[in-house]
């Protein structure tokens, strides 16, 4: 479990709040009653409880246990995660950030390959196995993407040949 | 008559046959693959679907998510790692009996019995559709309502983690939709000053994001999984002719429960998969031999996750209340195709919802071929590293959402419904709670506001109507459940424990 019920608890009542709030701040429609308010409101009302039901534990007995004990066959043996496991986790959305900021600049080919290089590397491939997937996944793709269905990729410093 | 040839003359065309084909193997491939479930193959298949004719579209939905599911059975069987949830309930099974020497079993019986459970539940949709859209056509706002009300607290019952999480989970998913302009007043809600956030957040991204990028994230954070070891299979459909007659009833008892599951909004192929395993074990003669790699469990539940995967597009086609997470992915392409579901779509659009039986039909015959030659090839794609596949998920993610709208916009959205799903997950938030919540949302609200304003703030006509009556007291049902089994819970281990204080006085 990354966070505590009582952490996680708490944020989720919290977001209630903020939807209560946000929900009372909008406009009416003049001469009805019901507006855009009661929704949100309805759902920030719900989210306030559950919020507080989480941190004081109610309903954890349902949860299933996260890896039943003796779960593993008895010829498997259990490597133990990667160090850093939870900070290495952000690669692949902050890959994703990179892709927005760089692609209309250095162009779909160059950053995709990037990103496909830098995500094999860091899952463990040896260069011989990261090299052809930066370079041979991004054509694939844009021929399927761009070729096939007239998605328009940016061509920004190296333009695909076809 | 005049329609179902239509229909036939509809799926005949090259370019359906073509994604049809195409999609199957998509399906068998990626549903194969430990941890890329059925829901996230079809979810980077809908970018696809936007360039194709309305029933190619419809067709490479139905036939990738099919294969997947099935297919999510090899690495179970063979690694003891489900490719899909759905399979999560037999894997012990299946990987007991290969280790018992009888791969080809498992395999063949997850085979033959998910096709023979896909065209169990594509009979079901023949024959139910219709006579529920004579009774949909009479239904208001309220029925709609409690429809989607009680397809979400399925969606909460499902998850098997805290109940209370789940709600919250599924609340957060209708938060999410109220963002935007369309709600009743047409005022920007949620945006914060920011333009991209007045459409609202479309489901694709979000689904993308808590389903792609989310298992991505999981593997940098896991250890990889362990090779497979080579194997020469021998025949794989040997021997199923006789399991079929001698676990029939266990068979048939499969398909009805995993109909009867699809069908309930809200609840899938994952949720039909536990029941008819449990269920198997209950009313078997032989329960002792469960979990040792005894067939008649896979029979049934492998029958049932496949039925569900039909029956779970009737109430989305009637009443655009998804039955799981992959037709809320193929409610939005409906839509998107001019398919709008609802009971019209049955009298006006005819041949079309024919034309969709016989992809189902044809789906489940084409699985048995291509599903046999995966298994003898799913050695090579099972040892397809980790390293290799992911940079390419992750590619299809940005470039899949990026081509639904032409907006990089959408790129931001799924790397932060990324974090968000990976994050929920890992603090035991079910995230198929929040994804249907985002997809019925503006649904629900439309249906709540509008059935507010009918009824001048009250709330007493929403239990008027008789059906809107029935559906109430499900929905109620479902939310106190949980309830219910805490008590019990409390009730048996308080009895238990006074019988034994008796025993030791």
């Amino acid at each position: 479990m990354l966070l505590s019920d009582r952490v996680t608890g708490v944020g989720v009542a919290t977001l209630g709040a903020f939807a209560v709030y946000g929900g009372l701040q909008q406009p009416g429609v003049p001469g009805q009653d019901v507006g855009p308010s009661v929704f949100p409101t309805v759902i920030g009302l719900g989210l306030l409880l559950c919020g507080a039901l989480v941190a004081l534990g109610v309903g954890r007995g349902f949860e299933a246990p996260a890896e039943a004990a003796g779960a593993e066959g008895p010829n498997t043996v259990h490597p133990s995660p990667p160090r850093f496991g939870e900070l290495r986790a952000l690669l692949p959305p902050v890959l994703l950030v990179f892709y927005v900021l760089a692609v209309d600049r250095l162009g779909f080919l160059l950053t995709a390959g990037l990103i496909a290089l830098a995500l094999s590397l860091a899952l463990g491939a040896r260069p011989r196995l990261a090299l052809p997937i930066a370079v041979l996944a991004p054509p694939f793709i844009h021929i399927v993407f761009n070729g096939l269905l007239r998605v328009p990729l940016p061509e920004g410093l190296l333009a695909a040949p076809w | 008559m005049k329609d179902i040839l239509e229909g036939f003359a509809l799926v005949a065309q090259f370019d359906v046959l073509l994604a049809i084909l195409a999609s199957a193997v998509y399906g068998l491939v990626v549903g194969s693959l430990p941890g890329l479930s059925a829901t996230m193959a079809t979810a980077l298949l809908v970018p696809v679907t936007f360039y194709l004719s309305p029933i190619a579209a419809v067709a490479t939905i139905i036939t990738a998510s099919a294969m997947a599911i099935f297919s999510g059975d090899i690495p179970g069987c063979l690694l003891r790692i489900p490719g899909t949830p759905a399979s999560a309930a037999y894997t012990d099974e299946a990987y007991a009996m290969t280790r018992k020497g009888q791969a080809e079993l498992a395999l063949g019986t997850g085979l033959w019995f998910s096709a023979l459970g896909g065209i169990a539940g594509t009979l079901s949709l023949v024959v139910m559709a219709p006579l529920l859209a004579e009774l949909a056509l009479n239904f208001s706002s309220f029925e709609y309502f409690w429809l989607a009300a009680l397809g979400l607290m399925c969606a909460t019952l499902v998850a098997r983690s805290s109940p209370v999480k789940a709600i919250a989970s599924m609340l957060g998913g209708l938060l999410v939709s109220c963002v935007g302009m369309e709600n009743p007043a047409g005022a920007p809600r949620f945006v914060f000053g920011i333009t991209d956030l007045l459409g609202g957040i479309e489901p694709l991204p979000a689904l993308v994001g808590v389903f792609a990028v989310s298992e991505v994230m999981r593997a940098m954070a896991a250890a990889e999984p362990p090779p497979l070891p080579r194997r020469r299979f021998g025949p794989i459909m040997a021997g199923q002719w006789e399991l079929t007659k001698r676990y029939q009833k266990p068979m048939w008892r499969g398909n009805v429960v995993g109909i009867i599951i699809g069908v309930l909004p809200g609840a899938g192929a994952d949720m039909a998969a536990w029941v008819s395993y449990a269920m198997s074990k209950r009313f078997s003669k032989e329960p002792e031999k469960f979990g040792t790699g005894h067939p008649e469990g896979l029979v049934e539940a492998g029958a049932s996750n496949n039925a569900s995967l039909a029956s779970g597009w009737v109430p989305s086609l009637l009443f655009g209340v998804p039955g799981d997470t992959i037709t809320a992915i193929a409610i939005g392409v409906l839509y998107m195709k001019g398919l709008n579901p609802g009971p019209t779509l049955f009298t006006e659009r005819a041949s079309s919802m024919y034309a969709l039986y016989i992809i189902f039909a044809l789906a489940n015959i084409i699985m048995i071929p291509l599903g046999i030659v995966m298994i003898r090839l799913a050695a090579g794609v099972l040892r397809a590293p980790r390293a290799a596949v992911m940079p390419v998920v992750l590619l299809l993610c940005a470039i899949g959402s990026y081509a639904t709208g032409n907006n990089l916009f959408s790129v931001l959205l799924v790397a932060g419904f990324g974090v968000l799903g990976y994050g929920m997950e890992r603090c035991g938030y079910p995230v198929a709670a929040l994804v249907l919540g985002i997809v019925m949302g503006s649904m629900f609200e439309q249906t709540f506001v509008t059935s507010l304003i009918k009824s001048d703030g009250s709330i007493l006509p929403f239990f008027e109507r008789p059906v809107s009556a029935v559906l109430a007291a499900i929905t109620l049902g479902a939310l106190l459940w949980p309830l219910g089994v805490w008590a019990w819970r409390r009730f048996a281990r308080s009895s238990g424990s006074r019988k034994a204080r008796q025993l030791v006085g």
